[in-house]
């Protein structure tokens, strides 16, 4: 750690460890609901856990983005945070907003428009905490001297996620329109924006564990976030083929979104091509295993997984079957949630001034997480398959095809067990790391030595 | 060899170009949508209906236009599949309509209610969804019942609320749900007065039956019996 103000990330981290754990618990109750087990339906129905396990999620991605501009900007703007006071007072009120809406949600407070559940007033309030934070960050930016593309980037990621939270806000009596301005938001975070602020992250850390040269790793930055655009923009049609949205979208969202795995297959090709370029070896190896391991992840979650269902003639009989809960968990899990697992694992050892990543369970941590999340996405993949042929190619009524697959759900949940065990060694070596401490600072720089 | 000026002209210009596009054609989707989905439909009943159907979140347990969660039935044409009747039915009481099985919260909605969300459903089930949900192309198991013209055996078609509502929970010919007995040999067992008793209340009969009393007209109690009363095949146990 080279600035005292970069501490503030060590509580955006940990608010993320925490969120994390807990929609780790809501996940057990919906994959126990699924097997018929659902002794908890009195007092946590399934849409309750539901909007909670995916609110938390998107939760600690965001509080992990935050985190991880806080601590990246000083370190690439050679400046302290310009309000680190600031940095603080906006991750509680954010804190506050989380658990207002999770504990809402348990009352039935809410909006019922998947992913985006937030009831109105709270979603005034996110904007605010939101804006705070690109105002903080971007002054930072401005009133320094050094303006790193990995920076920029980072930034115009995270003010247009800002901005496109506000479509989500329209009001409309059309489900048709509702379910076209929500995709704005979901889609082209996942599909756009985000991808800016995941191509800033991993070249970062690749400068830092690669010691590739910046202009090389910054100039494929480029290329790779303009895939993403050309592709993802107008591959938002993929969500627009059977929602009551014109026939050409079949055509157009075909067309793009099967573009999109470009832009993933670039960055996983990438990572690995600067991790071979860089001669010298960075002591963190364990955070170079979560950078490939994110790139390589995301490519089949968000790539090989999203293309296996994005064409129109397969979309028409997987639209909203268990194919898709597939594809969100790989998806999310290797692009956004190993993006956070890797920057907190390069940081720790930095803002404590501690190193723990040559324990053993810090590899434990890696593998038995990816494998656990790699055969929960096989059992949902069974799953979703039997229930697109049985229910959609054969007619099967609904419930019957469930009573077929419950099985693959004790499947999901086993794996799920071994994904829990990985995960918890995270947080236990997180745990051990301690609080972050002024002495660290300038003991390591994090750069390849 | 690229430089990385030029790169990041390939980004800008690129974003560019597909934004622009992007908001041209959502220009011409917000142009046609009214039209498909008969905006002119859309009554204060619907509306109140889709202002329901967002605060209790039925959407996290079931998908609609296949947007939602995979708990619970796809309920874009659920007023296509299920009818008035049923839907009335199970959202004056879920526990009714499934017992035993799968858990759907209940509201205690009012009738008012109850009518704006089934207004609601049978709106949403008549905008045009370029084909979706897809017929089954497979098998066709659960159709067959529907179709018309030549069964096998040249068996009586059943009446339109039967299909809806009684399959729900009973099947014929394999097709249909598993929470009362098959009604294959129905006719054999019992007599037309029986069966009419029967489905006007069946708790008159059978105290404890887990069948629901249905809200059935004389008409369609009378369809359906006669049309129970056609169905003779021996089951093999
Ligand atoms: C906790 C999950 C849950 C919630 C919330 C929920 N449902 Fe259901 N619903 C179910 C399940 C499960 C079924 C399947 C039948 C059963 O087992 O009850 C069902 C069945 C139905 C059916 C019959 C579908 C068919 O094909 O037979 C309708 C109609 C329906 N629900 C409407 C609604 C509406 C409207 C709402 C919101 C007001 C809602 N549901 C909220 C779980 C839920
Ligand atoms: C919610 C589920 C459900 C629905 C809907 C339903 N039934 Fe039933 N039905 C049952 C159950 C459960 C039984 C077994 C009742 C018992 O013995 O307690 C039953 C029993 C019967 C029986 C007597 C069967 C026998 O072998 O004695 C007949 C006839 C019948 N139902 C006809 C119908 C018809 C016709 C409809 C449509 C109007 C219908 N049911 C709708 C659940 C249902
Ligand atoms: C990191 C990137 C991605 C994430 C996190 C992600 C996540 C998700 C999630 C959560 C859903 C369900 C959304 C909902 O129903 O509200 C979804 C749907 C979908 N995704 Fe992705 N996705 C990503 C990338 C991709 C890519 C690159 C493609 C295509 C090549 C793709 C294709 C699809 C399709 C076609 C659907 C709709 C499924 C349906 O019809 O039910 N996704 N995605
Ligand atoms: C470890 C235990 C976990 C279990 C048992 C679990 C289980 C589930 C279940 C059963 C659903 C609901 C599917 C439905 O609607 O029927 C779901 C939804 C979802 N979960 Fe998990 N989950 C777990 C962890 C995770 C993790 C780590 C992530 C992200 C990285 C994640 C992301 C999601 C997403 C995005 C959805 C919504 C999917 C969609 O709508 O298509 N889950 N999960
Ligand atoms: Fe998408």
């Amino acid at each position: 750690m080279k600035y005292s103000s970069q501490k503030v990330a060590y509580w955006f981290f940990a608010t993320c460890m925490l969120l994390f754990g807990l929609q780790i618990i809501y996940g057990f109750i919906m994959g126990f609901a699924h097997m018929g087990m659902d002794g908890l339906h009195p007092i946590i129905p399934f849409n309750v856990a539901r909007a909670v396990h995916t609110n938390l999620l998107v939760m600690w991605l965001l509080a992990g983005f935050m985190g991880a501009a806080y601590f990246i900007v000083p370190d690439e703007c050679e400046r302290e945070i310009i309000w680190p006071k600031l940095a603080y007072v906006q991750l509680i009120s954010f804190v506050t907003v989380g658990v207002v809406a999770i504990v809402g949600y348990h009352f039935f407070w809410w909006e019922g428009r998947k992913f985006l559940e937030i009831p109105r007033p709270l979603d005034y309030l996110v904007v605010v905490n939101v804006l705070l934070f690109v105002a903080n960050i971007g002054l930072t930016i401005w009133k320094s001297k050094r303006h790193t593309t990995t920076s920029l980037v980072l930034f115009f990621g995270l003010l247009t996620a800002a901005l496109l939270y506000l479509p989500g806000m329209i009001s409309t009596d059309n489900q048709t329109m509702d379910s076209y301005w929500r995709w704005w938001v979901v889609h082209l975070w996942v599909e756009g924006v985000w991808e800016l602020i995941m191509g800033a992250i991993l070249s970062f850390l690749l400068i830092k564990l690669t010691g590739v040269d910046r202009e090389v790793i910054e100039k494929w930055l480029y290329i790779i976030v303009g895939f993403t655009f050309l592709s993802g923009i107008l591959g938002t049609g993929h969500h627009y083929y059977y929602i009551g949205t014109p026939r050409y979208w079949l055509i157009i969202g075909g067309l793009f979104s099967a573009l999109e795995p470009l832009a993933f297959l670039g960055m996983a090709i990438y990572a690995i091509a600067m991790a071979k370029k860089g001669g010298r070896s960075h002591p963190n190896q364990t955070a170079l295993s979560w950078t490939i391991g994110c790139s390589v992840m995301s490519f089949v979650g968000a790539g090989f997984l999203g293309f296996a269902h994005t064409l129109p003639q397969v979309n028409m009989y997987t639209h909203g079957t268990l194919v898709t809960a597939m594809h969100g968990h790989m998806a999310f899990w290797g692009a956004y949630a190993m993006l956070i697992l890797a920057i907190i694992t390069y940081a720790m050892p930095l803002l404590t001034g501690r190193n723990l990543f040559t324990r053993q369970s810090a590899t434990f941590a890696f593998w038995t997480s990816n494998i656990g999340m790699t055969a929960m996405t096989v059992a949902f993949g069974i799953a979703g398959v039997a229930q697109v042929y049985l229910e959609r190619r054969m007619g099967l009524d609904f419930l019957q095809v469930q009573k077929e697959i419950e099985v693959h759900f004790l499947g999901l949940v086993l794996a799920a067990v071994l994904f829990t065990a990985g995960i918890v060694a995270f947080i236990y070596n997180f745990i051990g790391y301690g609080f972050p401490s002024n002495e660290s600072l300038k003991k390591y720089s994090g750069d390849v030595s | 060899m690229l430089t990385k000026s030029s790169a990041r002209r390939f980004f800008l210009l690129g974003t560019m170009a597909c934004s622009a596009a992007f908001v041209l054609l959502t220009l011409d989707t917000i142009k046609q949508v009214p039209k498909r989905t008969h905006e002119e439909n859309l009554t204060p009943e619907v509306i109140r209906g889709k202002n329901l159907w967002d605060t209790s979140n039925c959407m996290g347990c079931h998908t609609i236009m296949g947007e939602g969660a995979y708990y619970a039935p796809e309920l874009t044409k659920v007023f296509e599949r299920r009818g008035e009747t049923f839907i009335k039915s199970i959202l004056r009481d879920p526990e009714a309509m499934y017992p035993g099985q799968r858990k759907m919260v209940n509201y205690h909605f009012s009738q008012q209610e109850i009518d704006d969300i089934t207004a609601f459903l049978k709106w949403i089930g008549e905008v045009d969804l370029n084909g979706f949900p897809a017929k089954p192309d497979l098998g066709n198991v659960a159709t067959a019942i529907h179709s018309t013209g030549s069964s096998p055996e040249g068996a009586v078609l059943p009446p339109v609320t039967f299909s809806q509502v009684c399959v729900a929970c009973h099947a014929v010919g394999g097709a249909g749900g598993k929470v009362g007995p098959a009604l294959d040999d129905i006719g054999l067992r019992k007599d037309a007065a029986y069966l009419s008793r029967w489905l006007t209340d069946p708790q008159a009969i059978k105290a404890d039956s887990q069948m629901p009393k249905l809200p059935l007209s004389e008409k369609d109690i009378k369809d359906i019996v006669d049309y129970l009363m056609t169905l003779k095949n021996e089951v093999k146990k």
